[in-house]
């Protein structure tokens, strides 16, 4: 792009310039990052196919709306969404504050990058906590990865369709069964495996985050680490979108 | 080694080490995107309450899944504004191979509930 010279698009091929027109260590975080596309995309594939394979069964894949209905501090309510909602949330602006960092990066501005990676990291932290919650409530009522206590009869599914906000405590105690198995361990597999990234992202974003206040990048004269990072990082938000959509929000 | 980002000369380019200049694109578009991405969230939100579930619902759900995933790809992580041939090499073989994945989830999964329960 950048390149003073015309070049049609067969010379490009012909070396003595990157085709990319992009470092070799962020081509190569693109690469990864679409191998890791297709981990998850392979994890929620797999979740939808197995879902799909309880449609006729007498024990039905629970409805998350029954499940993931917990509030800190609003306990006994019955409030579906509003908490990976609040998740979701969080993880959207640490994902602008991130990508504000890269912005400052461009502009070789040491003190507004920390500044930006310093809330991106707070962010992560949040989601953290968050998901610890969630699953520390998950766990309590019984979901383990071997098995479920999430299962419904027929009637508590008809009940469950007109639960009213303050029907959860009631609801909750009656009709406790057994239900799918793999219901409980794709939640822990794959929202697990989504919060590892996440984990993995707030260590490499706090490595990245002491490099800028010590003033690698202001030495090296670029800061295209902190690009890198923040692709990993949007990848990890992006992922989010579809483990929301599919475990949440259907 | 410090400067390599600035100019790339004609016979000079080292793979490892080259670093295109950086541009900036200024704020107004990541914000834009942001309250963008913070809208569909809560259109999201408003629909779960607002109608029941069913095949129509969950497709708008997905529907806005691909928008926001549109939007955090081309936007924030740039690739937008990236070579036209990093742009293909990273969204060709997905838009080929996940809609692949996604058809034999829809053959399997009801093939198994059919054989299991029906």
């Amino acid at each position: 792009m950048s390149n003073s010279s015309a070049v049609s698009s067969s010379s490009i091929w012909t070396g003595g310039r990157s085709p990319f027109n992009v470092s070799y260590g962020k081509l190569m975080m693109w690469i990864f990052l679409l191998s890791d596309a297709f981990t998850f995309s392979s994890l929620l594939v797999g979740y939808g196919a197995i879902r799909f394979s309880y449609a006729g069964s007498s024990t039905p894949w629970p409805d998350p709306a029954t499940v993931f209905n917990h509030f800190p501090f609003a306990h006994g309510l019955h409030l579906p969404l509003l908490f990976v909602s609040l998740m979701t949330l969080i993880l959207i602006i640490s994902s602008v504050t991130m990508v504000l960092a890269v912005e400052a990066g461009h502009r070789n501005s040491k003190s507004e990058v920390s500044k930006y990676m310093f809330l991106t990291i707070l962010g992560g932290a949040a989601f953290l906590g968050c998901q610890a919650w969630e699953w520390s409530q998950f766990i309590a009522e019984g979901g383990r990865l071997d098995s479920n206590l999430f299962g419904f009869t027929d009637a508590a599914h008809e009940q469950a369709k007109n639960l009213k906000l303050f029907d959860h405590v009631h609801w909750e105690a009656a009709d406790k069964i057994p239900g799918p198995v793999p219901f409980a361990s794709l939640f822990f597999i794959v929202t697990g495996f989504h919060g590892f990234h996440v984990l993995s992202g707030v260590v490499i974003n706090i490595i990245i985050w002491l490099n800028v206040i010590g003033g690698t990048y202001e030495r090296r004269g670029h800061y295209e680490m902190v690009e890198k990072v923040g692709l990993y990082w949007h990848f990890v938000d992006l992922v989010w979108v579809f483990v929301f959509t599919f475990y949440y929000l259907i | 080694m410090s400067n390599n980002h600035h100019t790339q000369t004609e016979g000079a380019y080292i793979p490892e080490t080259y670093i295109p200049h950086p541009e900036s694109h200024g704020t107004k578009s990541l914000w834009r995107t942001f309250w963008i991405l913070l809208g569909i969230t809560i259109v999201d939100f408003v629909i779960y309450f607002a109608f029941g579930a069913s095949m129509v619902r969950n497709l708008v759900f997905i529907a806005f899944g691909i928008i926001k995933a549109i939007l955090i790809v081309g936007i924030f992580m740039h690739l937008n504004y990236e070579a036209k041939f990093l742009r293909w090499m990273i969204i060709l073989p997905a838009a080929i191979f996940l809609p692949y994945l996604v058809w034999f989830l829809l053959v399997e999964g009801n093939y198994v509930s059919l054989v299991k329960y029906f």
